[in-house]
């Protein structure tokens, strides 16, 4: 297979062109990709498109081309990569291209390498050995060379699967009105396919995961193991530790009943025991916790994040206060990962989303809409949400992957 | 009625060194004579014609060596005092890009050169048509021809250097080598049409564009019915079969036809041999 860039210029759209283009490219047995299209916003202005044409040899790419060409679409020139050297530590030089999350190339030499590791909102480097990575603001080095403007990147836009997905019917990204048992059933069905074929899975938790009782649903998930790392705050991992040492959430009972007599000091006695013992894990290690998520963690060995924010009691003390540490902890943790579970959160579904490839399947399950538009509105365009209570949710995931 | 907004005021280039000196279209036998008498007089009787109609005609003078120099529509594309000198296809007729600049710079003409690398063959492949059919609903739209004498790639130019939404045609077939053999505004509704020399995109762009149309016969295209030249109401064409009369009479207009056939030996009728000057596209 050979691909080209060809680009059209014109009232493609009112003249038919782009419609005559894409007609001819498949008459001739080839396929194409709309790269972009931008119309233009009076009538008088010109619209322009940029296809990617598939070919199955340089001969019958050729051909193609000149076909094409009769009808104003030809070969857009490709040029390399500009390469600036960044003068400071930190400091990216002016200019630089931003990322998105989408698989990317850089052109260096006439070469086209792929962006090893994808991520949002990054610049992008070039080793002297050639190979192109994303790199955080912070992470940048005096002397990094840092792909400057837009020529030679090439991004390859999301595609919807073209093949039966489990997530075909439906046509919005967000699904209050779907029925919650089919989603469920689709949600395992990608997660039992992602890991078979040897991805991880990362569960990003809100405490509301503990507040409507998904908790037990996730432990069962981690220790089953089907979660292969955890990224929460310092909110669920209390409350989840506050749950099995006392049986409240926030002090109120899970199991029922009032709320207990000083019971809203609960979370902050077993946040102050955690201290005392210096780490979740030494807590485990002494017989004081013995159940729920983080325990689970821990003794099936699954690695997690904890990142804090500034509201935080405490913190534990596994909880991340530098969040550039906090942020290059997770993203140590996210090669490999094919599938995110968000459950009930937003600040680290969106601070996740953030560092997620565009191949990542992403299910976003919250009671409230808002969260999966914002997760969207963000740049992961990946994500799919789930509109339901997320203690249903987890328990019947659970269900069907466990039982 | 009005009849068509513009055409009152052409360029013509006496036939003086007129002949068939190459074949560059599928009417052109190089074997065929041209009488030059003949030609002159067919000329002039267009002139006369035209001038009868109301229309101003200003001369380019000949110049030897450059027969094709009589048909002026392929000179380029006017509007307002903007001047776009054609790309000349073929070798043959690239010498008369300079003496059609001249002739446009010596009458306070502003020259817009399109870029190297495309074709494109003035009014012979661009027509302006309709009223309300450009830019937020005012003005006219460019329909411009490509294929066998103009690029694709040369429209977006062409609409970027006169600020006008262009419809491109698709020609598919050889014997109308030029749109202003298959297109012929009539108004800013009307036009006579020959379909047959579209691509099937180009006819479903014509058919949105055109409100009512005269559509030609094949024989009728043949005859060059379509290369026509309209001042107001009076439609000049190079012969008039007895329906297209009927109905541009029905129309309102008045059909008078004039022979030119020692141009058609070159593949030429009445609009190739004139230029309207009094276009505005903007």
């Amino acid at each position: 297979m050979v691909t080209e860039v060809v680009e059209v210029e014109g009232h493609i759209i009112d003249s038919l062109i782009l419609a005559k283009v894409l007609d001819a490219i498949l008459a001739a047995g080839a396929d194409y990709r709309l790269l972009d299209v931008a119309i233009g916003r009076t009538s008088t202005d010109t619209s322009i498109a940029r296809l990617e044409l598939t070919a199955d040899d340089d001969a019958h790419m050729a051909a193609l081309l000149v076909e094409l060409s009769e009808h104003g679409a030809n070969k857009k020139a490709e040029s390399d990569a500009e390469l600036v050297a960044a003068d400071e530590d930190g400091v990216l030089p002016g200019g630089f291209y931003a990322t998105t999350n989408l698989p990317t190339a850089v052109r260096v030499g006439g070469r086209w390498s792929d962006v090893e590791n994808p991520e949002m909102d990054c610049g992008l480097t070039v080793t002297t050995g050639g190979r192109a990575l994303t790199l955080p603001m912070h992470r940048v080095r005096a002397g990094d060379r840092v792909v400057v403007g837009l020529d030679g990147v090439r991004v390859t836009p999301p595609e919807r699967p073209r093949g039966r997905s489990a997530f075909e019917f439906m046509t919005s990204n967000a699904s209050s009105e779907k029925p919650k048992g089919v989603l469920v059933h689709s949600v395992a069905d990608r997660v039992r396919a992602a890991k078979e074929a040897g991805g991880r899975l990362v569960a990003v938790c809100g405490p509301a995961v503990v507040h409507t009782g998904a908790a037990p649903g996730v432990a069962q998930l981690v220790r089953a193991g089907w979660i292969d790392v955890l990224f929460a705050g310092n909110g669920f991992a209390t409350h989840d530790i506050e749950a099995n040492v006392t049986g409240t959430s926030l002090g109120v009972p899970l199991a029922g009943g009032e709320p207990a007599e000083g019971g809203h000091a609960n979370h902050l006695r077993v946040i102050n025991e955690v201290r005392r013992f210096g780490s979740i894990k030494a807590a485990v290690a002494a017989g004081w916790l013995t159940g729920g998520v983080m325990y689970e963690c821990v003794v099936r060995d699954v690695p997690f994040v904890l990142a804090g924010s500034i509201r935080d009691d405490g913190p534990l003390p596994d909880v991340y206060t530098d969040m550039v540490e906090a942020a290059d902890a997770m993203r140590a943790l996210l090669p490999g990962v094919k599938v995110a579970l968000m459950l009930a959160s937003t600040l680290h579904a969106i601070a996740t989303g953030n560092l997620l490839r565009s191949d990542v399947e992403t299910f976003c399950v919250d009671i409230n809409q808002s969260v999966v538009t914002k997760l969207s509105d963000r740049g992961s365009h990946q994500a799919l949400g789930v509109v339901t209570d997320v203690g249903l949710f987890a328990t019947e995931l659970a269900h069907q992957l466990c039982d | 009625m009005s009849g068509l907004a513009w055409g009152r005021r052409y360029l013509m280039c006496p036939p003086e060194h007129f002949r068939v000196a190459y074949e560059i279209n599928p009417w052109m036998h190089t074997e065929v004579t041209v009488d030059p008498d003949a030609a002159m007089a067919e000329w002039m009787g267009l002139v006369a014609t035209l001038r009868a109609a109301g229309a101003d005609i200003e001369i380019q003078p000949a110049v030897e060596g450059v027969p094709d120099l009589v048909f002026t529509a392929n000179a380029g594309i006017v509007s307002g005092s903007q001047f776009v000198p054609s790309r000349f296809r073929h070798a043959e007729r690239q010498p008369e890009t300079e003496h059609d600049i001249d002739w446009f710079e010596a009458h306070g003409f502003r020259i817009d050169l399109l870029s190297e690398d495309v074709d494109q063959e003035g009014a012979g492949d661009a027509l302006p048509f309709g009223a309300g059919a450009g830019a937020g609903g005012r003005g006219p739209v460019l329909v411009a021809g490509y294929r066998f004498r103009s690029d694709a790639a040369a429209h977006a130019q062409l609409s970027k250097m006169l600020n006008v939404p262009v419809r491109s045609v698709e020609l598919v077939d050889e014997r109308f080598y030029h749109l202003d053999i298959t297109f012929c505004p009539l108004d800013d509704r009307r036009a006579i049409v020959w379909p047959g020399a579209w691509d099937r995109f180009g006819c479903r762009v014509m058919e949105a564009l055109v409100p009512e149309a005269l559509v030609l016969e094949a024989d009728e295209a043949n005859c060059f019915v379509a290369n026509s030249v309209v001042v107001g109401t009076t439609v000049v064409l190079p012969s008039c079969p007895p329906r297209v009369g009927r109905q541009l009479e029905a129309w309102g207009f008045d059909p008078v036809e004039c022979g030119i056939n020692e141009f058609l030996k070159a593949g030429g009728g009445c609009r190739c041999l004139t230029l309207a000057l009094d276009v505005d596209l903007s």
